[in-house]
This record gives structure tokens, sequence and C-alpha cells, in this order.
């Protein structure tokens, strides 16, 4: 019947192809640009003249829909997130500096271990992302809110409860935190009998569905929402890579979805989606776990990326270098990252034909990595670079991404792979990223809005304390890892009692120190950050200045800071009189401002 | 309350500017709206309700057996209710004072296709785990008998049923409001009895068959396939219910028909889908067993 089966083939491609047809038909796609769409403003400018209270006190957060609520209500959930999932990470760095485990028990390792991973990633990673996009992409665009503020709201509310279900193993009786690891391989998670992973994946889909449903609302308020003279040609880098994230989550996070939804079913209803022999066995869960999760590490790196490329050229006094490319590469990376998944499955014994032609597009993708880093760096070059926090944050997010990228490339190296794969190497290369990157291109992002936000600036020595903290740490405890790597000592252990005879075993134990003493350093940063932007919050002066990182003078006053300015000259009518507030590095203040630049 | 009066005489004196929904609660905050609040807490419970569900079944349980429906059902009517609120002040309470807006006509329209896309990848895992299997040794030990009269009769009329709506969008382009309506209940009868034809696949495969959800690699298959895609005719068939309603309600012209043609979106793209499963599934298992 092979010939049946051909014959069905050929018929389902024209099938689809006919489908492909119809729809690029039914829909007029290019009435999509603001030119056509014609009355693209009028509908925001229609709510502008009305005047909008909100109600007081709780009910306000409960019930609004604006945007920049939303983005705070996203901020304050991103950085409780941030909280919950770095004391889980001292709890592993402080474990680890014994050999025998120096705190905790086996199974709480792995418990805290999985949890600080999905915290990470899905609590804290997307929803931080989301905070940023929210309050500013809506400013960035000139549109008067997203395009469904409803739908908005309705996907922040969603993840509170996917936040208790995914910690409900640890605070609920009889029952522990799931022991999966954050990529929930089968059969472990499929015969693992602790309740505590159903309420996991339960959580974890309710954030899916809520970043998918956030995913919508971005493309449709891009596509749609933009003011007359925004157009694709002028959007701004920060609303580009936003649109390919949300372009990566509409595809990513439905299909694991669907996967979680086949892990509860083989958990609870005995079906065998995943049974080892008749069913599709470990490797079908592999496939669509890194079919999703790779285009998820793109998901959370590019907005960050697309911050750095927003702030750095604003410290740097020059336009960001090659704005079309870094648009090019953002495209790119969007692409190809869902071409590349298998690297995560070298050493699983599949095809070698298949690892080889995984490996080359995953070098392929190192190469719009790269042109955006030369982009960077370019940028700065020969500018009147102002080493301000946020600048500080952005030059430090280029020099980790370096690191965290190269590592990547030698993973991508299938021979290279073999004997780095499930090494602490895996772990150092991708926390350069998401700490060293992400994470610092956030902390850039808070520090450059920070004004926006409050109203008032955050105090510039705790800000760079802040920042060489983290730094260093950064350095420290991943560069440790990369090392242990290489010393062969596996991740995930909650243990690493080794023969001394066959292991390195003092090398290794004086590595794994060395990245605990970093990540007290990296401790101390956060919680002088915390308290920098709580205290800032409430206590320092309020900013007169509209302008207060000098953006006019370089000719990059953006959207944002000009609605800003816009909501300062009348908030400023009704009296405004303060002592004078010192900024960073914009305006040189008072004498001792070290914020000079830098040739 | 009638809503073709409500709509046309009570709130004319807004005119020109008005927020999206004024009436809405909070009363007189254009701004805020406890609706989406309310549908998020029970979209959640669903989720709460599942783990209760898993919690009841549990060696030593934590809650009662039947807390996880008794909340499932709870979680469903607030999820309900808040979408009717929500749908119901922003689209339909001032259906013809908000104006012939071609602009929001365009978001919703991308906002539909932006989620038919993220369907695609979840049907995709799902196809993916069959062709998985399928491309293993084949044919499994217990393959019901799949092709029969039963499935092509109930392809034909899903088929039909995107016909049927097109003809009703078109009719109500056209102005011919009464055709529309005409298609309109045609195709609901013709989703709904493709509905009940599943059921009754299911009925037969499961008692007369004794073919299971549990029945192995390719039951696996079958029922999460063929309930994810009955899942997606029954809220296109809510979809068209609400359309239809409305429709019946006075709503609608040949120049504002935007939710007219989400929903035929919407279920065209499940019958494009249905036609795939059948494909692949149906004809895919038997042809080379
Ligand atoms: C420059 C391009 C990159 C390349 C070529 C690359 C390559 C790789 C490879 C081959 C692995 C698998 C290592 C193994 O398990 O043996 C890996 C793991 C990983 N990468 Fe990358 N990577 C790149 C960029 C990134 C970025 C930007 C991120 C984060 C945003 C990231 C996050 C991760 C994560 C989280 C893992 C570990 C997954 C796990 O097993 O838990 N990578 N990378
Ligand atoms: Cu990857």
């Amino acid at each position: 019947m092979a010939s049946g089966q051909l014959v069905l083939t050929v018929l389902m491609g024209v099938f689809l192809v006919g489908v492909a047809a119809f729809l690029s038909r039914v829909e007029d796609w290019r009435s999509y640009t603001p030119l056509a769409s014609g009355g693209g403003g009028g509908y925001g400018e229609a709510g502008a003249h009305v005047h909008r209270e909100k109600p007081a006190g709780i009910t306000r957060w409960l019930t609004t829909v604006d945007h920049k609520d939303i983005g705070i209500l996203y901020g304050t959930y991103g950085v409780i997130a941030f909280a919950v999932g770095g004391l889980m990470a001292f709890l592993i760095r402080l474990q680890l500096v014994a050999p025998t485990g120096a705190v905790v028990g086996n199974e709480f390792y792995n418990a805290i271990l999985t949890s600080h991973g999905i915290t990470m990633l899905f609590l804290f990673g997307t929803p931080i992302i989301a905070a940023f996009s929210n309050y500013f992409i809506p400013l960035l665009i000139g549109a008067d809110d997203m395009a469904f503020p409803r739908i908005n709201a309705i996907a922040f509310w969603l993840l509170p409860p996917g936040a208790l279900l995914i910690w409900a193993g640890f605070f609920l009786p009889g029952m522990s935190g799931a022991q999966t690891a954050w990529t929930m391989y089968t059969p472990l998670s499929v015969e693992q009998t602790n309740v505590g992973v159903d309420l996991m994946l339960l959580g974890l889909h309710l954030t899916g569905v809520s970043a998918t449903m956030g995913a919508i609302n971005f493309i449709a308020t891009i596509f749609t929402e933009r003011d007359d003279d925004v157009t694709w040609a002028n959007l701004d880098i920060f609303s580009w890579t936003i649109l390919t994230q949300s372009a990566l989550i509409l595809f990513a996070f439905p299909l694991l979805g669907s996967a979680i939804v086949m892990l509860l079913l083989d958990r609870n209803l005995a079906t065998t989606f995943y049974a080892v022999g008749e069913g599709g066995g470990p490797m079908l869960w592999q496939h669509l776990f890194w079919f999703f999760g790779h285009p998820e590490v793109y998901i959370l790196v590019l907005p960050p990326m697309g911050l750095v490329s927003y702030i750095l050229p604003r410290f740097s006094g020059r336009k960001l270098f090659g704005f079309k490319f870094v648009v090019y590469s953002t495209l790119a990376i969007g692409v190809l990252s869902f071409g590349v998944w298998a690297h995560h499955m070298f050493t699983t014994g599949i095809d070698p034909r298949l690892r080889a032609s995984f490996m080359a597009v995953s070098l392929a993708i190192a190469i719009p990595s790269a042109v955006k880093t030369f982009n960077w760096i370019t940028t700065m070059w020969n500018g009147k670079v102002r080493l301000t926090t946020p600048m500080l944050f952005c030059i430090g997010f280029i020099s980790n991404f370096i690191l965290g990228g190269v590592t990547g490339v030698f993973l991508a190296s299938v021979p290279v792979d073999q004997v780095l794969h499930d090494t602490y190497y895996v772990v150092g290369h991708f926390h350069y990223i998401v700490m060293g990157a992400i994470g610092f291109a956030i902390f850039a992002g808070v520090y450059f809005w920070f004004p926006i936000f409050t109203g008032r600036m955050y105090q510039r020595t705790l800000g760079k304390w802040h920042f060489w903290l983290s730094m260093i740490g950064t350095n420290v405890t991943f560069f440790a890892m990369l090392f242990l790597g290489y010393l062969g000592m596996p991740r995930r252990y909650a243990t690493y009692d080794f023969n001394s005879a066959i292991a390195p075993l003092d090398m290794v134990t004086l590595m794994h120190q060395a990245a605990s003493a970093g990540a007290i350093l990296l401790l101390i940063g956060q919680l002088i950050f915390v308290w920098n932007i709580l205290q800032s919050w409430l206590e320092a002066p309020k900013l007169e200045d509209a302008d207060p990182w000098d953006l006019k003078e370089t000719d990059q006053h953006g959207r944002e800071f000009q609605w800003h300015e816009r909501r300062t000259a009348t908030a400023l009518a009704d009296g405004g009189e303060e002592e004078e507030a010192v900024t960073d590095g914009g305006e040189v203040v008072d004498d001792d401002a070290d914020d000079t630049s830098d040739d | 309350m009638s809503l073709a009066d409500d709509t046309t005489e009570d709130h004319g004196d807004h005119g020109g500017h008005h927020l999206p929904a004024v009436e809405d609660w909070p009363r007189g905050f254009g701004e805020a709206s406890w609706w989406p609040f309310i549908t998020a807490v029970g979209a959640a419970g669903i989720y709460v309700a599942a783990a209760l569900f898993v919690l009841g079944r549990a060696e030593d349980p934590l809650v009662g057996p039947m807390v996880g429906p008794a909340a499932t059902v709870a979680s469903i009517v607030l999820f309900l209710a808040g979408l009717y609120g929500w749908l119901y002040h922003a689209f339909v309470v001032n259906f013809w004072e908000r104006g012939t807006d071609h602009h929001s006509a365009h978001t919703l329209r991308l906002a539909m296709i932006c989620f038919l896309g993220s369907e695609v990848a979840t049907f995709g895992a799902g196809f993916v785990y069959y062709f998985f299997i399928r491309a293993g040794a084949w044919p499994p030990e217990n393959l019901p008998h799949l092709l029969g009269s039963l499935i092509v009769i109930n392809t034909a009329i899903l088929v039909l049923s995107s016909f049927t709506l097109h003809f009703g969008h078109v009719a109500l382009r056209k102005g011919n409001r009464s055709r529309f309506l005409q298609w309109m209940a045609v195709t609901l009868t013709l989703g709904i009895v493709f509905i009940g034809g599943q059921v009754y696949e299911y009925y037969e495969f499961i008692v007369n068959e004794g073919f299971t959800l549990t029945e192995g690699a390719f039951g696996s298959a079958f029922y999460g396939l063929t309930g994810l895609h009955g899942l997606h005719v029954s809220l296109g068939a809510v979809l068209l219910g609400i359309v239809f309603v409305r429709a019946l309600k006075g709503q609608y012209s040949a120049e504002r028909h935007t939710s007219v043609s989400t929903a035929s979106m919407y279920w065209h793209f499940v019958d494009v889908v249905w036609i795939f499963l059948v494909v692949v599934l149906y004809v895919g298992a038997e042809i080379g067993a």
C-alpha cells in the first residue's frame, strides 16, 4: 500500500497548499500598514479627550485595564518571582559548598532545583518582559492603549493562580515540590507519583495560556494601533523585538501546552502518549519540549536585546549602528530558532544526519547574534559614552552575552557537546545568558525608565554598587561553573562526594565554593537593588526635569520620554515645589557627578 | 431586556466620543472593569478545580472526590459570567452607536488569525505523537474499524456547514438579512448534528467495540485528537450560537459583521483541521494496515 500512502500524501499536500492560497486571499494583508488603514489614529484619539479617573484603593488595581497599571502589576509580580527563585538558587548554592551536601536533603534539593528553573523562566522571565512591553509599547508606537485592554488584564490575572499551583507542592500537606527538573523529561515525570507534579503542570499550562493571550495582544497592537507617523520603517527596535517574540510565543507555548496536557493524561488517565515501547516514548517528549524550549530561550532573550539596542545608543550619543541589520537579525533569529531544537538532544542517539543538520543550523544562529553584538560595540565606538547605571548594565550585558554565546557555539558542535552535555558547562552557558544578559538588560530598563515609572530618580551610588556586585558575582559564579563543566561535574546533582582517586574532588569542591561565593555577591547586589528601588520610589525628591538623561541634546528623545514630558508639564501646573533632584549622568547637577563622558 | 430597543434609542445621547463601555461595572469608570478579573478568576478556577480533582483521586486524598467536579462547575459559571459581562458591555449593548469602525474590525480579525496560528501548534503536538507511532510498528493490535458510513456522512456534514456559513455571510454582506438568518440556522444545525455524530461514534467504540482511551497507543491518538477537535467544534458551535442569537435580536448589517467573520474564520479552521484529521488519522491508519 505504499502507493496508496503516496497518493494520500500528495493529495493532502495539494489540499494544504489550497488552504494557504485561500488564506492569502481571504485577508487583505497589506491593509495592516498604517497608511492603508485610514482611521488608524482616530480610534485612539476619540478616547483621549475623555477624562479618565480611576477607582481608589485596591479596587483600582483589580479593575484596571490601563496598560501602564498592568505593566506595573507584571513588574511587581516578576520581582516577587525573582526573589523567590533567587532564594531557591541561593539554597542550591549553599547546599553545594560541601561534597556531601551542606544543608538540605536530596529530595528537597531536587524540588528547589526544579522550582528554581521553572520560577525563573516562566514566572520571572516572561512576566518581567511583559512589564516593559505593556508599559512602553503603546507609548512607543503612539497608541492609546493595547489593542485589547481587557484581554490584557485577564492575561495578567491568570498568572498569580499559576504561580500558586506551581509552588503548591511545597506547602500542601502530603506532597512535595515536583522533582522533575525544569525539562520534565519522561519517563521520570510520568512515573513520579507526587501530586505536586500534576499541580505544577497545571500551573505551567495556565501561565502558557496567559503568555499566548499576551502575544496575540501585542501582535494586534503593533500591527494595528500604531500612530499615523509610526511606520514599519521607523518602528523602534524594542517594538520589533517584542513583535518577533510574540510570534515565537504564538507557536511555542501552545505546543508546550498540548505536550503538558498529554503528560497529565499519561499521569492520571493511563494514556500512552509517552509510554516507553508502544507509545511515543521519551524521545517524543524531548522533541516536543525542545521544539518549545529552544524558541523559549529566544522568547526570553530577544526583548532584552531590544532593550539594550534601545538604551545603549542613548548613552553613546549616537544612533544605533546598522539599525536595519539589528532588525533583520532579530527576524532571522526568530525564524531560525525553530530549526535548532535537536541540539539539546545530541547525546540521545538520534540519527547522525539529523545531528549534523541541527549542528549546522545552530552554528548559523550564532551569526545574527554576532551581528547584534558587533553593532552594539560599533555604536559605542567613538561615541560620547556616559557610564550611567543603565549604560553599565548594557555594557555588562554585552560582555556576558559574548561569553554565553561563545560557549553556546561550542555546545552546538556535536563532538564538543558529547563531552560537555549534562555537565555544569551547560549550566554556565545558559546562566551567562539568562542572568548575565537577560537579567542585566532588565536592570538597565528599570534604571533607565525609573523616572517615568516614579517621577523620581534612583540613588546612583547604590545603582553602581548593584552593578558591580552583579557583574562580579555573575562572572565568579558562572565562570566557575564553566570550569566545573570542564572538570566533568554533572549538573543537577545534590551531592558530589566522588571517589577522589578518580575525580579531582578538591578542585571540584573549590569551584563549587567559588560559585557559592559569587552567589553571595549576587544576593547582596540584589538586596541593594530592591532597597534602592523601594526607597527611591517612596522618598526620593520629585524630578522636575522631564528629560533626565539629556536625550534632547543628541536628538534621541524617544516617544516615551516625550509622553513623560507632556505628563510632567500638566502635573507641574498644580505646583510641585520640592528639593532639587540629582540625576544620574544627565545634567551634571552637583560636582561629584562621576558620569563624565569617556573618551 | 430587548437588545434592539436598547441599542437604538436609550443610548443615543452618548454621541460622538464615549468610552468603550460606560455602563460598565464599576459604573462611571471608562477605564476600569471588574469583568477581566472575574473572567480570569473563573478561568484559573478551572485549573484549580482540575488540581482538586487530581487531589481527590490520590491515595490519601486531601479533598473529597466531588470537590473537584463541583469546583469545575462553579468556575465555569464564573468564567462564563465574566465573559458575558465583558463581551456584552464591550460589544453587544451599544452595538449600533459604536459606529462602523473598520479599524477595530481589522484588529479583531488579525487577533483571530493569530489565535488560529496558535491553534496550529496546539493540534500540532497531538499530530506529532500520532506520526511517531504511525511511523513505528503498524498496525497496532487492536485497531478498530475506522472507515464507515458514519465518518463519511459526518465529514460531509461538517464540510457542508462551512459552505452554508459562507453563503450566510455573503447574504449578509449583500444586505439580505433573512437569507443570512436561514443559512445561520442551517449551519448551526449541521454543526450540532456533527457533534451528535461524534458522540455516537464514541458510544459505538466505547460501549460496543470496547475501544477506549486506555486501549493502547492508537487509542490515545484517536481520543486525544478527536477529543481536542470535538472541543473545538463545540466551542465553534457556541460562538455560532451567540452570533445567531445576536442576529435574531437584529444585530449585524452589510457593513457591521465583524463577529460573523471572526466566528466563521474559526469555524472554517476547525473544518480544515477535521479534513486533515480524517485523512491522516482515519484513512491513514487503515491504508497501510
Ligand atoms: C548563540 C547562540 C546559542 C547557541 C549556539 C546555543 C547552543 C546551546 C546548546 C548546543 C545547548 C545544549 C547543551 C547541552 O545540553 O548539551 C544549549 C543549552 C542551553 N541554552 Fe543555549 N545556545 C545559544 C544561545 C542561548 C541563549 C540566547 C539562551 C537563553 C536565552 C540559551 C539558553 C540555553 C539553555 C537554557 C540551555 C540549557 C537547557 C537545559 O538543558 O536545561 N542559549 N545551548
Ligand atoms: Cu537551544
